[in-house]
């Protein structure tokens, strides 16, 4: 009894801070450039210095860049296609973010459609442009740690889906029990 | 431990495929009405323990329970391992569906190893010697399976020797643990239903027959 109590003990130890693998990644425009990030499913994010591989219509190698801090990286893109950032976290965790044409930054987006009216920019734009950036910068920022909780909140196992698991062992080794059974008769028979 | 959808390539995907089939279909056939009720019990175990995670660095490793899967089970063991690594893909999204084949060879071929190895052992009259064999069933079963998951990453490209020591090393404490919940069941096992080795042992050797 005591030894089964010492297990629980270490069980419960280890269970308190369960961490499950998962990889999650996401990306958006940031400028002229893909910036993405990189973690596990419990908030930690991907190793400084991880090679992110960068290909153009999912096999072709156009370039690499590297994770920097917080698990983010960046990356300038000069074609308008399809990216695929591919980064190989070890052991098996592998993550990929597609960053599809219609998702890229706007210079770009720009130059794939023919240019009707060259207008001179004004201040005026450049300062609204400015601005836009910098909120949608200062959301992305606030917005994080709530992203990382929906990534945890997604990774918990709740009690209904492990008990599912456990009825859908039973239910199958009833139906096995039931085709052996049946092989039986019939061998009998 | 599991390997997730994307980190293989496509022919280590099929070839572990086809092995598990394979594999699945002889422990079908190997599975008589005495072992359905166990293959059952333990199959939903290795459900369960894949839910206790121990963390280690940038990934962490959990509970697999091969090792005495495969000790009670013998072949049987792979369609037990292989239902639960379906639900854990399908409820957890553990691993993958597309790298369910190598998932599970990589965790039921130990585990058929291992009983091979230690069906004597643990067949002892002897309590000490029955745990011991237990604890090497459930260490190197894990071992093993570390190693095959290696290989499988080296075949699609990663560097086998480096990347083995890394995963062999990051198993040591799962490895104790099961060697040690393995030495305790079969302890257990040998002091309130020690046939339970014996049943099954003899079931197969006589279909050996």
């Amino acid at each position: 009894m005591r030894k089964f109590l010492c297990l629980l003990a270490v069980f419960y130890l280890f269970n308190s801070q369960a961490q499950a693998h998962k990889i999650v990644g996401s990306s958006w425009t940031d400028g002229s450039d893909i910036e993405g990030e990189v973690g596990f499913s419990n908030g930690q994010m991907a190793l400084k210095g991880t090679l992110v591989e960068v290909f153009k219509n999912h096999d072709e190698k156009i370039g690499e860049t590297q994770i920097l801090d917080d698990g983010l990286f960046r990356y300038t893109p000069i074609e308008a296609t399809t990216h695929r950032f591919f980064i190989n976290l070890g052991a098996g965790h592998v993550a990929e973010v597609i960053v599809n044409p219609d998702e890229l930054p706007e210079n770009l987006k720009q130059s794939t459609t023919p240019v009707a009216v060259d207008t001179p920019s004004s201040p005026d734009i450049t300062a609204s442009s400015e601005i836009a950036t910098l909120v949608a910068k200062a959301v992305r920022k606030e917005v994080q740690p709530l992203r990382k909780e929906i990534a945890s909140y997604k990774e918990k196992n709740d009690l209904q889906s492990i008990l599912g698991g456990i009825g859908y062992i039973l239910g199958l080794t009833g139906i096995i029990f039931y085709i052996a059974a049946r092989r039986k008769e019939s061998d009998k028979g | 431990m599991h390997i997730v959808d994307g980190a293989l390539s496509n022919d280590v995907v099929v070839a572990g495929g086809i092995l598990a089939v394979a594999g699945i279909g002889f422990g079908l056939r190997k599975m008589d009405m005495e072992k359905i009720p166990a293959a059952g019990i333990l199959s939903a175990t290795f459900f369960v323990a894949s839910l206790i995670h121990v963390p280690l660095g940038p990934s962490s490793v959990h509970l697999i329970m091969n090792g005495l899967a495969g000790l009670i089970l013998g072949w049987a063991a792979f369609p037990a391992l292989f239902v639960g690594l379906l639900l854990q893909a399908l409820f957890f999204g553990y691993g993958g569906v597309t790298v369910l084949g190598v998932n599970t060879v990589a965790i039921a071929l130990p585990a058929v190893m291992m009983h091979y190895v230690c069906r004597h052992g643990i067949q002892s009259s002897h309590k000490k010697i029955a745990m011991v064999w237990g604890a090497i069933a459930g260490a190197s079963s894990i071992a093993l399976t570390a190693l095959i998951v290696t290989l499988c990453l080296a075949l699609t490209g990663e560097a086998f020797i480096p990347a083995a020591k890394l995963v062999i090393i990051a198993h040591i404490p799962v490895m104790t643990i099961e060697g040690f919940l393995c030495a305790c069941a079969v302890s257990l096992i040998h002091r309130v239903k020690p046939e339970l080795f014996n049943t099954f042992f003899k079931t197969e050797a006589m279909s050996h027959a």
